[in-house]
């Protein structure tokens, strides 16, 4: 099969999930400021966001194949993968807290990336590198893009806990959704940072060099450590735990995308 | 209810004081550096297992004697753990943005050791630091016994016997490049100061070299300036390809994996130095074909292009290696022989060596002669190990119960 013939799934996810963005944003204010609640746009929304998820592993199975190797080697493919992974967070905490607006602005992410890609298509490249055909591979690149969905939406949560934080009508709710996220995202964070320990000790024979990119999952690695053990610590002062958790991201954003672009990441092994 | 306010060093300290701690521990590391103006070197055996028994000793003390003591409280607390965090956070902040043990460091970041952190004094005191609050913090939660506290244990203790083990082996690990022919067994290598390695118990010799490589690609490139123009595209050379570079369709009509040119002329011969040759047609949007023999061609033999037009050259690249493998012999100092087939990824242990297959001759290619590897000794590795299993194991429990705090809480 040809790109052109499957290229259609991404674009029924992309159709779907902005649609399921629009109809939940649009419930969102209506129950905001008109108290309505519309039990069908509800399932319409599920419907869409479900089938989406479906379209774009689809999409993903049949890129696989072409290629013939794990679609995890370039950037723009991390990035399919992080808008998938960021819809199921979403729709995921969605089930679990009923929080629309999270909802909405993961999936509307999950729409901005797959956007990104779909612009700018990146060339077919079959090739995969000696040290990248390891049983390593995909779950180092798997666990990570969990982990940076999971932080992505807690990253949401502490703008949705800032914002009414500085009009003084915060209630106190996000910091329970953002430990969760912040908890399980550390968790597949640290599987990440170890995955990738003991891959490059069977490909390289180092388990630690601080090449920049390791340097940087470090640092991102410890700023969630940061925010974990200040929430232990102080349980009534969620401001500055959001905020800790905002800073956090902006890390975890220099680590993932933001390597080529510091002085520092022209050396890195890594290519994304 | 308004606290009254503490004086500064009564204890129980806060974080004015773990932060006072954190930042005189910074300035003195910082001091010493320039001071001194070396840079610190992990211990070698034995001082390191020597280092190691006193930094373990220290914390059972600690924990033992003065379990009930204001500063053990402090040291095995929160704050004194978020300043360590954040002392260590800082530092590594620093390493991701100043370019590290580069040669063109400015005087004031050589000086006081920023421009090669891991190795400086302050880099050293926020270990320690690090060392002594998970080594008590996680003591302490041993004596009460709870599934929770396994996984705080598994956690706290999995990260401290890691970066101890990392930090306490360093200098024992042994790391030995070593080209090896088929001519003759190598007995040394050499390691990254270019220092041989000496006797090392064992030597190898190449008894065969294989790779595979990927179909080479054909790139539109500038004349003049040699730019790759069909960037985003790809276009693998294979038997009866067709495609699309720039302006121009391309299809392969003769591919030749090993060949040689004569005159305008590739065929087909298997000898050293052979390389891939393609003839192909481009057919320009405008209806002009252009057509004839390209190759990246070889150390020993020189490749071919196509002209395009005056500007535009169509060339292959140099084909990518899709896997390399040695078959080894490796002979033991007790005088047996063992053979072995040595891929990345895939290395081989033989008295407490591992070997690694790191590179060949990349301007022969297929044609090398020899094989690099590189001989690792690492005794300390089992302890790291063991150490990221914990993490692996605590983070797994993190992942299935998520926090503590509930919508109960809200």
């Amino acid at each position: 099969m040809k790109p052109d013939d499957f290229t259609i799934f991404a674009n029924i996810s992309l159709i779907s999930w902005g649609l399921s963005g629009i109809i939940m944003s649009i419930l969102f204010f209506r129950e905001v400021f008109a108290d309505k609640k519309h039990k069908f746009w509800v399932i319409v929304a599920h419907f869409l966001a479900i089938s989406g998820l479906i379209s774009i592993i689809i999409f993903v199975v049949e890129l696989w194949l072409l290629l013939d190797r794990p679609p995890m080697r370039t950037l723009g493919e991390t990035r399919l993968w992080y808008s998938i992974f960021l819809v199921l967070v979403s729709y995921l905490v969605y089930l679990k807290w009923k929080y629309k607006a999270l909802f909405v602005s993961g999936i509307m992410f999950g729409v901005l990336f797959l956007l990104i890609n779909m612009l700018h298509p990146e060339a077919l490249n079959k090739n995969l590198p000696p040290a990248l055909q390891s049983a390593w591979f995909i779950p180092h690149v798997v666990v990570y893009m969990i982990a940076y969905a999971l932080l992505g939406m807690s990253w949401l949560v502490a703008i949705f806990g800032l914002l009414p934080y500085f009009r003084k009508q915060w209630k106190g709710r996000e910091t329970v959704i953002a430990d969760n996220l912040v908890y399980i995202g550390f968790g597949f964070l640290t599987l990440g940072l170890v995955f990738g320990a003991l891959w490059a000790k069977e490909a390289w024979g180092n388990y630690w060099t601080w090449d920049p990119k390791e340097t940087w999952a470090m640092i991102t690695w410890f700023a969630y450590m940061l925010y974990i053990h200040y929430r232990f610590r102080h349980n009534k002062n969620k401001i500055t735990a959001l905020l800790i958790l905002f800073f956090a991201f902006i890390l975890l954003i220099i680590c993932w995308l933001g390597m080529q672009y510091l002085s520092v990441g022209a050396n890195s092994v890594h290519t994304y | 209810m308004k606290k009254e306010k503490r004086p500064f060093w009564v204890f129980p300290w806060g974080y004015r004081e773990s932060f006072a701690v954190v930042i005189t521990v910074a300035i003195s590391g910082f001091a010493l550096s320039f001071i001194l103006q070396k840079e610190v070197s992990a211990p070698t055996w034995p001082n390191n297992i020597i280092t190691g028994v006193i930094l373990v000793a220290a914390i059972l003390l600690f924990h033992i004697f003065f379990p009930k003591h204001s500063f053990v409280k402090w040291l095995s607390g929160s704050y004194a753990a978020i300043s360590s965090i954040s002392f260590y956070l800082f530092l590594i902040i620093l390493m991701g943005f100043i370019p590290q043990n580069s040669n063109n460091s400015l005087e004031i970041l050589n000086g006081s050791g920023l421009s090669h952190i891991t190795s400086s004094h302050i880099f050293l005191f926020a270990q320690i630091y690090m060392f002594l609050v998970l080594g008590l913090v996680t003591l302490r939660r041993l004596e009460r016994f709870s599934t929770r506290n396994i996984f705080f244990f598994l956690n706290h203790f999995g990260l401290w016997l890691t970066l101890f083990a990392a930090g306490m082996g360093s200098s024992d690990i042994k790391r030995f490049t070593m080209e090896i022919n088929k001519n003759e067994p190598s007995f040394q290598g050499i390691n990254s100061k270019g220092e041989s390695s000496g006797d090392l118990g064992l030597a190898l010799q190449l008894e065969e070299f294989s790779i595979e490589h990927y179909s080479p690609k054909a790139f539109i490139i500038n004349a003049k300036t040699g730019d790759i123009m069909s960037e985003n595209q790809i276009f693998s050379l294979e038997k009866n390809a067709k495609g699309n570079l720039g302006e121009w369709q391309i299809a392969v009509k003769d591919f030749i994996e090993y060949g040689i040119g004569m005159g305008e002329k590739f065929h087909a011969v298997y000898d050293i130095g052979a390389a891939p040759a393609a003839y192909v047609e481009a057919k320009h949007s405008s209806g002009n074909i252009v057509e004839g023999w390209i190759s990246c061609g070889s150390f020993r033999f020189p490749g071919n292009f196509l002209e395009l037009s005056e500007e535009k050259l169509l060339i292959m690249a140099e084909p990518e290696a899709k896997s390399y493998l040695s078959k080894i012999k490796i002979y033991t100092k007790e005088g047996e022989v063992y053979l072995a087939d040595l891929s990345v990824g895939r290395p081989v242990s033989i008295n407490g060596w591992k070997i690694y297959q790191i590179s060949y001759d990349e301007s022969k290619g297929k044609w090398s002669e020899i094989s690099i590897v590189e001989l690792v000794k690492d005794p300390w590795l089992w302890l790291v190990y063991a150490g990221l299993i914990m993490l692996i194991a605590g983070a797994v429990y993190l992942i299935i119960t998520g926090s503590r705090t509930k919508n109960s809480e809200l």
